[in-house]
C-alpha cells in the first residue's frame, strides 16, 4: 500500500488541483442555471437592441448626419452584454461562492488546507476556476456579436476587445468579492447574502449617490458599476485598469487570509489590516494616473483630430477654473464635452472647481456663477458654454495660435443597418438552452474507471 | 521544524517519541475544550484516545493537525520543535464523518490525492483493494452510503505518505465484520511504519487495536500509557479497559 521510504512533497503539482476546482465548478447546478437563464436575457436585449438600432438606421437613411451617429458599441454591443453584466452581478456571486462555500459546509476545506500547496495557490485555482466559468458564460452574448457580424454589421475589434476587458475585469471582481464572502461566512447562503451586498449595495450607491456633492460623490465612485463604464463609453484608463486589478487581487487576498480554518482570528484581522492597507494604496496609486485612450471608432471620446493635434503642441500649463457646482447639468455637460477630452489631449492641464463643496443651491446667487476661466501663458478668458466649439477657439486665442484646419477624411460615417434581429430568437430561446442542457448532462458523466485490479 | 519534507523522520520504533505534546489548551468562548494537555505519541503504534462524547477527542486531533488554532501548548517531532505550516508535511488528519467534494465521482477523488501526492498506480489501486472500495468508483462521494464514505475517506489517508496520520472514528459506520476487517488494514499501516493516533468512543475496539491509550474527559488528561501501565495505576490487575477508563474519569 505504501513504500516504507515514501516522502511528503513539499509542494504539490497545480494540474491536479486546477483540475479539481473545475470538476467541482462544472458539477455544481449554479453554473447551467446562470447560463440558462442568461440565453433569454442576452436573446432579448440582443433582438431589442438590432430592432432600436434597424429604427434608427431607417430614419438616418437620407441623413450622414444622423448615420454618423450611428455606432455599434452603443447600439449594439453595449446593450447585448448588458444582459450578462445583471447576470454577473445577480447570479454569478453563487456560481463562484461554490468553489469554497461547498468546502466549508462539507468540512472538504479541513483536508484542502493540508494538502501541500500554498493557501494563494489554493485560491488562485479557485480564482482561475471562476475565470473559466465566466469565460462560459461570455459564449453568450459573443454569440450576440457573431449573428451581429453575420447580419452585415459592424464589428470594431479595439473597442469590442475593450469592452470584454471590461466586463472580464467586472467578472473577476465580483468573483473575488465572492471568494471572500465564501471564506468569511459559515454557510453559502450567508456567503450569498455578503456577495449580494456588495453587488447590489453598488446599484443603491449608484441610484443614491451619483451626482451629489462632495463625500457623497467620493462614495458613489465606489460602486462597483461604475467600473463599467468607461469601458462602454470605449475608454481604457490605465488608472482604472490599475485599480480594478488591485481590488480584484485585495479581495482574493483577504479570502486567502480567511480560508484556513487553523489561523487565529486576530492573526486573520491583522493580516486582513496589512491587505486592506496596501490594497488602499495602490488604489491611491490608481488614481492619480490619468492616462486614458480613446479606442472609439468615431473618437467620440476625443477632439477632432487636428485640435488633439494641436492642443498636444501647448507646452505651458492649462488652467480651467469651473464656477458651477458639481452636481449641476451644465457642469456634467463641461465635464463630457471638453473637460474629459481636455485631460486626454493636453500635457499639462489643472482643473479647479471654484464652488467646490458647495450645492447648486448655495452656490446659484454668486455672480459669477456659470462662468468657466480659461488661464494660459498668463492670459485668461471667460465663457460660460459648455461646448467644445466656444472653448477651444477660446484656448486657441490665448495660446496665439490658429485654429487648425480639419483633416479631411477625419469624419466618421457612422455603420447604419437595418436587420432582422428576430432571427437570433430561435438560437437563444432553444437551439442554445439545447446545447447547455447537453453539455451539462456530459459534464455529469462518471469518468472512465478502470478496474482496481488493472491498476496493479 | 524546517527539513521534514525532503525526507521525513519515521521514528526509530523502539519506543521513542514521534510526537511531544505538552500544554496544549483550547477554549471556545467562555468553555473550556482543552485544557493543559501532555502525551507524547510513540513511533509506530497505535494510539487511542479515549472519551465520552464531549471530552474534546476531536479539538484534540484538530489542534494536533493545524486545522483548529490552539490557544496554548507547544509540539515537538523527532526531538525538534515544529512550526504550524509544517505539521501538514508529518501529520495528516483525517475528519470524522466526511463526504469531500460530494459531487465528485469517488475515482476523481481518489485520483486526484493521487495525483497531489504523486502515488504510483500500484499503490492507489492496493489502496483500493485493502479498504473495499471498488464497488463504487463510478459513484458520486455524495451518494455513498455511510460504510462506504468511511471507506474513501480510509483510502485517502492510506494513499498519504505522511508518517502520522490521525484518524477521528475510524469505525463509525461500520458493523462488527467491517469493524474488524478495517483494524487489520490499520495494523499493516502501522506495522508498515506508519504511527496512528485514533479517537474512538467505543472501547471495546479501542481495547483491541490500540497500543497505547489516552483517556480524556471534560478537556482534560486523565491518564496515558499502555493498559497494564493504567491497570498498575488503577490497582485493578485484571480490569479491562472499560473498567480502567471509568476509574481514572
Amino acid at each position: 500500500m505504501r513504500s516504507p521510504d515514501a516522502v511528503v512533497p513539499r509542494r504539490a503539482p497545480f494540474p491536479p488541483l486546477l483540475a479539481k476546482e473545475l470538476r467541482e465548478i462544472l458539477s455544481g447546478r449554479a453554473l447551467w442555471t446562470m447560463l440558462l437563464l442568461l440565453c433569454p436575457l442576452v436573446g432579448y436585449s440582443f433582438f431589442q437592441a438590432v430592432a432600436l438600432y434597424g429604427e434608427a438606421s431607417a430614419a438616418a437613411r437620407d441623413s450622414p448626419t444622423l448615420a454618423s451617429g450611428l455606432s455599434p458599441l452603443d447600439g449594439v454591443l453595449v446593450p447585448s452584454f448588458g444582459a450578462l453584466y445583471l447576470a454577473v452581478t445577480l447570479l454569478f456571486p453563487f456560481v463562484a461562492i461554490r468553489t469554497l462555500g461547498r468546502e466549508k459546509e462539507t468540512g472538504a476545506l479541513r483536508l484542502l488546507v493540508q494538502l501541500p500547496y500554498r493557501v494563494p495557490t489554493l485560491i488562485a485555482a479557485k480564482m482561475t476556476a471562476i475565470a473559466v466559468a465566466w469565460l462560459v458564460a461570455v459564449v453568450l452574448p459573443l454569440s450576440a456579436l457573431a449573428i451581429w457580424a453575420g447580419l452585415g454589421g459592424h464589428l470594431d475589434p479595439p473597442e469590442t476587445l475593450n469592452l470584454l476587458l471590461g466586463h472580464l475585469l467586472y467578472g473577476l471582481l465580483v468573483g473575488a468579492i465572492a471568494l471572500f464572502a465564501a471564506a468569511i461566512a459559515d454557510g453559502a447562503a450567508t456567503a450569498a447574502i455578503v456577495a449580494l451586498a456588495f453587488t447590489i449595495g453598488s446599484w443603491v450607491l449608484d441610484f443614491a449617490l451619483a451626482g451629489q456633492p462632495g463625500v457623497l460623490d467620493w462614495i458613489a465612485r465606489l460602486s462597483l458599476t461604475q467600473t463599467l463604464r468607461s469601458f462602454e463609453q470605449g475608454l481604457l484608463s490605465l488608472g482604472l485598469l490599475l485599480g480594478l486589478l488591485a481590488a480584484i487581487g485585495g479581495f482574493a487576498a483577504l479570502a486567502a487570509v480567511w480560508l484556513h480554518p487553523g489561523v487565529a482570528l486576530r492573526a486573520k484581522i491583522l493580516r486582513s489590516l496589512a491587505c486592506v492597507v496596501v490594497v488602499g494604496a495602490v488604489l491611491g496609486l490608481a488614481s492619480r494616473i490619468a492616462l486614458t485612450i480613446d479606442l472609439t471608432e468615431d473618437r467620440r471620446n476625443s477632439f477632432p483630430a487636428a485640435d488633439q493635434r494641436a492642443l498636444g503642441e501647448l507646452r505651458e500649463p492649462l488652467l480651467v477654473t469651473v464656477h458651477l457646482a458639481p452636481e449641476d447639468p451644465r457642469y456634467v455637460d463641461l465635464r463630457r464635452n471638453v473637460l474629459s477630452k481636455l485631460e486626454r489631449a493636453l500635457p499639462h492641464l489643472t482643473i479647479r472647481l471654484a464652488t467646490a463643496g458647495h450645492s447648486v443651491v448655495g452656490s446659484t446667487g454668486e455672480e459669477n456663477y456659470g462662468e468657466i476661466e480659461y488661464s494660459y501663458g498668463g492670459r485668461s478668458a471667460k465663457t460660460r458654454s459648455t461646448s467644445h466649439r466656444e472653448a477651444l477657439p477660446l484656448i486657441y486665442e490665448l495660446a496665439g495660435r490658429p485654429i487648425p484646419t480639419p483633416v479631411a477624411g477625419d469624419d466618421y460615417l457612422g455603420y447604419p443597418l437595418v436587420a432582422n434581429g428576430g432571427l437570433a430568437l430561435p438560437w437563444f430561446c432553444a437551439a442554445l438552452p439545447l446545447l447547455i442542457v447537453i453539455a451539462w448532462w456530459w459534464s455529469r458523466r462518471p469518468p472512465r474507471i478502470p478496474a482496481a485490479d488493472a491498476l496493479a | 521544524m524546517t527539513a521534514p519534507a525532503a525526507s521525513v523522520s519515521l521514528g526509530r520504533g523502539d519506543g521513542s517519541s514521534l510526537l511531544e505534546i505538552s500544554g496544549l489548551s483550547k477554549r471556545y468562548g467562555d468553555q473550556r475544550a482543552l485544557a493543559d494537555i501532555s502525551f507524547d505519541v510513540p513511533a509506530r503504534q497505535i494510539l487511542g484516545l479515549i472519551g465520552p462524547n464531549g471530552a474534546g477527542k476531536t479539538t484534540l486531533l484538530e489542534t494536533i493537525a493545524g486545522v483548529l488554532p490552539a490557544d496554548a501548548g507547544r509540539m515537538v517531532w523527532a526531538g525538534t520543535p515544529i512550526a504550524f505550516a509544517d505539521r501538514r508535511e508529518v501529520i495528516f488528519y483525517l475528519p470524522d464523518g466526511l463526504r469531500p467534494w460530494d459531487d465528485q465521482f469517488t475515482a476523481q477523488v481518489i485520483a486526484f490525492f493521487a495525483a497531489v501526492y504523486r502515488r504510483p498506480q500500484r499503490e492507489v489501486a492496493a489502496a483500493i483493494r485493502a479498504v473495499g472500495l471498488s464497488p463504487v468508483l463510478g459513484k458520486r462521494v455524495g451518494a455513498l452510503s455511510k460504510g462506504y464514505g468511511r471507506r474513501l475517506m480510509l483510502a485517502l489517508a492510506l494513499i498519504t505518505p505522511h508518517p502520522l496520520l490521525l484518524m477521528d472514528e475510524p469505525f463509525d459506520g461500520f458493523d462488527l465484520r467491517q469493524t474488524r476487517e478495517i483494524m487489520g488494514v490499520l495494523r499493516d499501516v502501522a506495522a508498515g511504519g506508519r504511527t496512528l493516533v485514533l479517537a474512538i468512543h467505543q472501547l471495546v475496539d479501542a481495547e483491541r487495536i490500540c497500543d497505547r491509550f489516552v483517556l480524556l474527559a471534560d478537556g482534560r488528561l486523565r491518564g496515558a500509557g499502555t493498559l497494564p501501565e493504567l491497570r498498575a495505576r488503577t490497582g485493578k490487575a485484571s480490569a479491562g479497559l472499560e473498567d480502567v477508563f471509568l476509574a481514572l474519569t
